[in-house]
């Protein structure tokens, strides 16, 4: 008898620990419950703070301007204008700026490319004479901003002695000097290092030369390295802003950036045209990214990856 | 005995004596080497010609004036005199200062926060990251429309809703302080997504055993954070750091599309100054001359950085 009340009384404390247990575990859950949707909410605020003002663009580029200033504002348009995008494209350069910046910033990646790959693989499986030296002064020049380039860089590609025409406004004055990112050497030789050396070894002692060894062994495996160094060189020059600026000087020789900022001069207040011009911009860009969006966020952790 | 010594021979003829070896391996090496300028010379033709010549041109430039629209003459000490007085120089590095730190501290804060949010619940991170990214595809000059609309006196979001809710409206870019804080969260808006995803992938590199470890010895989130996270992050924040410090001294885009660097040059920046000099007002020599501070600031800056960033973990290693 008494040890069965004993084991009652032993039952009794454990179920009462066990009690206390799950409600410590409800209450840890509902913390971590709590504690999730405040993340999320977080980052959903986040997000909505990215993404909403590039719809606000969207309904003044189908509004008259003056309806802007209609009071209780409008977000939503009454009538779909589609004037300002007419606007845009025949009395303005706009198509030509589009040209400009696809020429432009095509260029200067095709050619970042090549040469970045070429000597990526230099510096991560040939030996030679002053590779450190190389590599360091290449990774100083990290340093040196672009606002201290452009002088002399306007100076050189507009009246260097002996030219008999001059760069601005040509297509090669505005590309070749974009073309020595040191970054992009960086992470193609970052890449190259982590490919199996054995692979180049192997081929080495089957007597294929440096550059049949390049092209059929190295390259190949480089196809995301190069998609991702193709992505961050088309966005750096597709943003770029100070170099076409400074570098174009006649309307037909614009890029889409200084093209569009010299909008604001013509169409002084006019918003809606303005803002016509800026979806017209991002529009593509953001079907482009949507497709190969994996390529892109790899591209801006890159660096971070490659440490 | 005959036959060794006629082995001997034979075997001499065949191998190389030490000097002819030491030659062919000259050789070798030699060629060796010139095969691999070869793959270097495609990037270092333009990397010499636009960027480590223009680099010691200006500082060169410094001591000239004129270049833009007549040949550079030199002048001496005479472009260092007189940007030494120039009260707006000193106005302007101290805007891109204050400026700087204020966008780095702020964005560096906020994309650590989001990191470690998506770091620790994934299920649906990647519509975030997206999201995030957005940003990061637009140039300046749209990011400056999009602040310019939002900040608008008449019709901008920010007014509309402080006249909403009964306050005065208030002329953003007309003032100064708020227009340099335009700036800084028109250009935080657009680094969050990269820096976000920056810290993202750093996060993601350390070693999930080691927060294990740690938790087993009973460290909190906040201890694992400190005593594991951070130390291990330690190279890619000061990478982060130099990286930001160098995009951030040489702000303009914003700048140029936003404020022009009004009011009252109370957002006029170094680049902006740079920049107005040589193409706007011809004061070129002035130009040069802040191009040369700019780049001693920028390399004071890393380095500082890597000493702090950089000191404790060679002290460890």
């Amino acid at each position: 008898m008494a040890v069965q009340a004993g084991g009652v009384a032993e039952s009794d404390v454990l179920s009462q620990h066990a009690q206390e247990y799950a409600s410590a575990a409800r209450r840890h859950r509902a913390f971590g419950i709590t504690k999730g949707l405040a993340a999320y909410a977080t980052l959903s605020i986040f997000a909505l703070i990215a993404i909403v003002p590039f719809l606000y663009l969207l309904s003044p580029s189908f509004r008259k301007s003056y309806e802007l200033f209609s009071y209780p504002p409008k977000w939503i348009p009454s009538s779909l204008y589609t004037g300002n995008f007419g606007t845009i494209l025949h009395q303005t350069s706009y198509p030509r700026w589009a040209l400009n910046t696809l020429i432009f910033a095509t260029s200067v990646t095709v050619i970042t490319l090549i040469i970045d790959t070429l000597a990526g693989y230099a510096f991560a499986r040939l030996r030679f004479p002053g590779r450190g030296v190389l590599f360091g002064l290449v990774l100083g020049t990290l340093m040196i901003p672009t606002a201290v380039l452009i002088a002399p860089l306007y100076i050189m590609i507009s009246r260097l002695p002996g030219w008999t025409h001059s760069g601005i406004n040509t297509y090669p004055g505005m590309i070749l000097p974009m073309v020595c990112s040191p970054l992009g050497v960086f992470m193609m030789r970052q890449f190259i290092s982590t490919l199996p050396e054995a692979l180049v070894e192997a081929a080495r002692l089957d007597g294929g030369s440096e550059w049949l060894i390049f092209r059929k062994i190295v390259l190949p495996l480089m196809k995301p390295a190069i998609v991702v160094l193709g992505i961050f060189t088309f966005m750096a020059q597709w943003v770029n802003f100070l170099w076409p600026l400074i570098i174009t000087t006649t309307n037909d020789m614009k890029t889409l950036t200084v093209g569009v900022s010299s909008l604001q001069g013509q169409f002084v207040t006019n918003w809606g045209v303005i803002s016509a011009a800026a979806v017209m911009t991002m529009a593509p860009v953001i079907v482009i990214f949507l497709m190969f969006q994996r390529w892109f966020v790899q591209a801006s952790m890159a660096g971070a990856l490659k440490q | 005995m005959m036959s060794t010594v006629s082995a001997e021979k034979a075997w001499d003829e065949l191998t190389l004596s030490e000097a002819e070896y030491r030659r062919a391996g000259a050789r070798y090496r030699q060629r060796r080497s010139l095969r691999a300028y070869l793959f270097l010379l495609p990037y270092f033709i333009p990397f010499i010609a636009f960027l480590l010549v223009p680099a010691l041109w200006s500082i060169w430039l410094s001591f000239n004036r004129g270049g833009i629209l007549d040949p550079a003459k030199y002048v001496g000490l005479e472009n260092w005199r007189s940007i030494a007085s120039d009260t707006e120089l000193t106005g302007a590095i101290q805007n891109t200062a204050v400026y700087a730190v204020e966008a780095i501290l702020l964005v560096f804060t906020l994309a650590i926060v989001l990191a470690l949010l998506l770091n620790r619940y994934r299920k649906g991170s990647n519509i975030f990251k997206l999201a995030l990214y957005v940003p990061l595809l637009a140039p300046a000059v749209l990011v400056g429309l999009i602040w310019q609309f939002l900040t608008n006196f008449d019709f901008g979001f920010i007014n509309l809703a402080l006249d909403a809710m009964g306050f005065d409206r208030l002329n953003i870019l007309g003032s100064g302080r708020l227009a340099l804080l335009t700036i800084v969260l028109a250009e935080v808006w657009r680094g969050l997504g990269f820096w976000t995803l920056y810290f993202l992938a750093s996060l993601q590199n350390v070693p999930e055993e080691l927060l294990d470890a740690a938790r087993v010895d009973g460290a909190r989130g906040v201890q694992r954070f400190r005593r594991v996270t951070i130390p291990l992050l330690r190279p890619m924040l000061l990478f982060a750091v130099v990286i930001a410090i160098i995009a951030n001294f040489q702000v303009f885009d914003t700048v140029y599309v936003l404020t022009q660097g009004g009011p009252y040059e109370s957002t006029s920046t170094m680049v902006w100054f740079i920049w107005k000099r040589l193409f706007q007002f011809q004061e070129t020599g002035q130009g040069y001359a802040a191009a040369v501070v700019l780049l001693a600031i920028i390399l004071a800056l890393t380095a500082i950085s890597f000493r702090v960033l950089g000191a404790r973990r060679k002290r460890r290693a």
